[in-house]
């Protein structure tokens, strides 16, 4: 994972603060399309051209028009639900979603004296927090307390806070609204998905029209205005700047986009079922699972689950595979095939083991956890707790024992809860010393060093945190720093925040042009001269700085000797450019501080603790959060039943 | 040349980046940014075993490389040789055979540089309290001393953390250091986090940067005596 700050030696771009979403989003108002007359008009008008004519022609006639809308529109994931009753009172040493949502309301009504990290934990700044919100709204006594009456209170002010002033929208507008309405048409649906670069462009126009016709009924008029903007507010909350705390920090708040799928890409044609039986495993939790299974399947006579693949298991599996219609080689071993028809007869059970394959994106750079190095954990479904497990095979030196516990404090934090019963089942992780098939390799290495998925160190002073981000990536969890936008959206839920607009007023296509040349020079210090130096930071000007890059096409930078440095140089091979910004930073320039953070100005990072906390100082996006156990959160609802979601202890 | 490996990673801070080159004659060289044997020029040569042993990994390979995919957060590692040019090691696990011993070795002489300091700063810890610069090589080195990051970090048993201190030092400014140089850094460590009961190891890195021309490296010196296992 990237260093912590506290060692840096330059100073680092502080990114604009970015908020959680409140979790309960509305969803958008379903209206009927109107005619295709009015169609062929906007398509006339379009200002994409003939560029825009596949996306409006979509419209042709009002049947497609509903399904579009049904289909563009997608509400977000629903959040909030199976919320516990209020209680008599919060106070120090209280812990939940109820202190989570205290924290984000006092940080709002800005009764903290900076914004709080919305950590669910009642500590001193929180109670700080609340006795500054009595004192100042007149409750006596001031106990520092969120009692009923002060959460009430609390409450009225947070939902009396001004709605965001909004600017009507036309083509050519540029500006944080522009990203903030870009950030909601996304959202709510726009395809292809709009680029956050605070310019009301021909795509955006597009998809402004294809808003209006669809969910406002309305005679499309390209301009997002106080009605519109009210539909996209309602749609979807989030996007806008608030100051939070005393201190008026400027944060900009998260505009949710869904689901998260934080897991790493898993590579296409794999099972996440490690092969089980003859010449696989024939012991622990992918056997009971498989005993489980068959019994569900209707093994006769029922299998004990004892995890043992013996005779009886082998038998029964053999059965399974050539009843199947067609029927499956009753080769006594669960392979992929095996295991999706099992699946599909039996999707749930009480434990179970996970083989993940997969791959990420980092810094416009490919790396992945594939055969031997593949993601191995195991769960079992108790009737207090879920056990997560992931066995370690260590190699090299002996792992610390201080390492166990650093995963158990950052992981385990959360308990799954199902809307529906309120039934509550706390997530546990544990890392244990193992070997076996069903292990993963972890070579201890002396001293200190960059730890990476395969290698720690045994005297890493920043254990806290290194060991249980690697961690993460055990339990299949790709990083979430340096990504591309759709990556992080996809990965951590929300869109990439609009940040910086204007660019210290350089023209994109310019800063392109310098980076290309710097790509092309292979000089790292030259493109960070062109746009860190320049005054690029991240957020909506850079990724029209990615964009004018697009433009300039593909390229090749021949191949380089060795450079004996200092600072040390490989020799490089020549490299095709893609035109893909990240891409071709990666692979043209030298591996140093300023490529690095070259691409961390034009890619996106989370403050999570799979993220880039040492860049990222995000309190609301921090350490582990629910969209890191959603995985679990599935296994839950098909073995007990129900919508489980991943709320704070 | 008989091989050349770097190592390079702009994510830390000071960057890594590492190299070491083996001659036909058994010359070893190369430069270290980050490490416990100081950072700087390395020069020196390989006894006959140890060269015949290197020579022996590197034609037990053939021409082309696996392609392993690096697991994430690692750093780039490019091993050259004449047989191969470039290839890219970082996927590559140490190992006994092929190239997992190819690549264990390589590794193994950016180590084994560091026995033969050139013009290379180093850090200690002679005294509770004390860190101390040390110029290891017989060459010159230009130092930047004007703001000397000093981390301690205390452990008891087996790496159980048992303090943690660390401070931006304001030093002499730009120096020449030359053989036998030092210079001592008062440490918070020992009097505040953790007492000197001879049951503590202290681990220490001191970031500053070495001048070469009109180039500035930031650089890590690093002390970190190995802890036994139980």
């Amino acid at each position: 994972m990237p260093e912590a700050s506290d060692e840096r030696t330059r100073p680092v771009p502080r990114p604009l603060n970015v908020r959680e979403p409140d979790p309960d989003t509305a969803g958008p108002i379903m209206t009927p399309g109107v005619g295709n007359a009015a169609l062929a008009r906007m398509i006339q008008r379009s200002p994409s051209g003939p560029a825009a004519l596949p996306d409006l022609a979509m419209f042709g006639g009002n049947a497609q028009i509903a399904r579009l809308v049904e289909g563009d529109s997608e509400p977000p994931a629903p959040g909030g639900g199976g919320a516990a009753p209020a209680p008599a009172g919060l106070g120090g040493g209280a812990h939940g979603e109820e202190v989570r949502d205290a924290q984000l309301k006092l940080s709002r009504v800005q009764a903290s004296a900076q914004p709080l990290t919305e950590d669910g934990r009642y500590g001193p700044l929180t109670e700080a927090a609340v006795r500054t919100f009595q004192t100042s709204q007149g409750i006596a006594p001031v106990t520092g307390v969120l009692d009923p009456g002060t959460k009430a209170r609390l409450d009225a002010a947070f939902a009396a806070l001004p709605p965001p002033a909004r600017t009507v929208l036309s083509l050519g507008a540029t500006g944080p609204d522009v990203g903030f309405a870009q950030q909601k048409l996304n959202a709510l649906g726009a395809s292809p998905r709009l680029a956050i670069n605070a310019v009301y462009d021909g795509a955006m126009w597009v998809a402004v029209i294809k808003y209006e016709f669809g969910t406002l009924n309305r005679f499309p008029t390209g301009v997002v205005d106080a009605a519109m903007w009210a539909a996209l507010d309602a749609g979807v909350r989030g996007g806008f700047i608030a100051p939070e705390g005393q201190s008026a920090t400027p944060v900009e708040q998260k505009t949710n986009s869904g689901t998260a799928d934080s897991l790493g890409t898993q590579v296409a044609g794999t099972s996440l079922h490690p092969v089980t039986g003859v010449g696989g495993l024939t012991q622990g939790p992918a056997v009971k699972e498989l005993q489980q299974k068959l019994n569900t399947a209707g093994a006769a006579p029922a299998l004990k689950v004892d995890g043992s693949f013996g005779p009886l298991t082998r038998t029964a599996l053999q059965a399974f595979q050539t009843s199947r219609v067609p029927p499956l080689p009753g080769t006594g071993t669960a392979d992929k095939a095996t295991w999706d028809a099992l699946d599909t007869v039996a999707p749930g059970s009480m434990t179970g083991a996970v083989e993940r394959q997969w791959t990420e994106e980092v810094g416009g750079h490919t790396y992945s956890m594939v055969g031997a190095s593949a993601s191995r954990y195991s769960w079992e479904i108790l009737p207090t707790k879920m056990q997560v497990t992931v066995k370690v095979n260590f190699v090299g030196l002996p792992a610390p024992g201080s390492w166990f516990g650093f995963v158990e404090a950052v992981w385990n934090q959360y308990m799954g809860v199902d809307s529906v019963s309120g039934k509550k089942m706390p997530v546990d992780f544990r890392m244990t010393r193992g070997s076996g098939g069903d292990a993963m390799t972890v070579q201890v290495k002396p001293g200190t060093g960059r730890a990476n998925a395969g290698e720690w160190f045994v005297a890493d002073a920043n254990a806290a945190s290194t060991i249980p981000h690697e961690f993460g990536h055990l339990i299949g969890l790709q990083d979430e720093y340096q990504l591309h936008p759709g990556d992080y959206v996809r990965v951590t839920g929300h869109e990439p925040p609009v940040g910086d607009t204007a660019g210290a007023g350089l023209v994109a296509a310019t800063v392109a042009a310098n980076l290309r040349a710097a790509i092309m020079a292979r000089s790292s210090a030259n493109a960070l001269a062109a746009s860190n130096t320049a005054g690029v930071t991240g957020g909506a000007f850079a990724q029209q700085v990615v964009e004018e890059y697009r433009k300039l096409g593909p390229g090749t930078v021949p191949a380089v000797a060795a450079v004996p440095g200092p600072p040390p140089v490989p020799a490089q091979p020549a490299v095709a450019l893609t035109g893909e910004l990240l891409h071709d930073l990666d692979v043209a320039l030298p591996n140093d501080s300023d490529r690095y953070e070259t691409i961390q100005t034009f890619s996106y990072s989370s403050g999570s603790i799979m993220g880039d906390p040492g860049r990222v100082n995000d309190p609301h996006d921090h350490g582990t959060q629910p969209r890191h156990i959603a995985e679990f959160m599935a296994i839950l609802g098909r073995a007990l039943g129900g919508t489980w979601e991943a709320k704070r202890r | 040349m008989i091989l050349r490996l770097v190592i390079a990673d702009g994510s830390q801070s000071p960057a890594v980046a590492e190299s070491v080159e083996v001659g036909d004659d058994g010359a070893l060289s190369g430069w270290r940014s980050v490490s416990d044997g100081g950072a700087g020029w390395f020069a020196g040569r390989l006894p006959e075993a140890e060269l015949a042993s290197v020579r022996a990994a590197v034609e037990a390979v053939g021409p082309v490389a696996p392609e392993v995919p690096a697991r994430p957060d690692s750093a780039q590692e490019v091993l050259e040789l004449d047989a191969t040019g470039p290839v890219s090691i970082a996927g590559i696990s140490d190992g006994t055979d092929g190239w997992p011993r190819l690549a264990a070795t390589a590794r193994g002489l950016l180590d084994r540089l560091t026995d033969f300091p050139r013009a290379a700063v180093a850090v200690s810890h002679p005294a509770p309290g004390v860190a101390r610069l040390i110029q290891r090589g017989a060459d010159p080195v230009r130092l930047d001393l004007s703001a000397i990051a000093v981390r301690a970090v205390a452990w008891r048993g087996y790496y159980e953390p048992a303090g943690d201190w660390s401070e931006v030092v304001a030093g002499p400014g730009e120096v020449e250091a030359g053989p036998g140089w030092t210079y001592d850094l008062a440490l918070g460590l020992e009097s505040a986090a953790a007492p000197a009961d001879g049951e503590v190891v202290v681990h220490l890195t001191a970031d500053f940067a070495i001048l070469n021309g009109t180039t500035r490296i930031p650089v890590r010196a690093r002390h970190t005596p190995a802890i036994p296992p139980p």
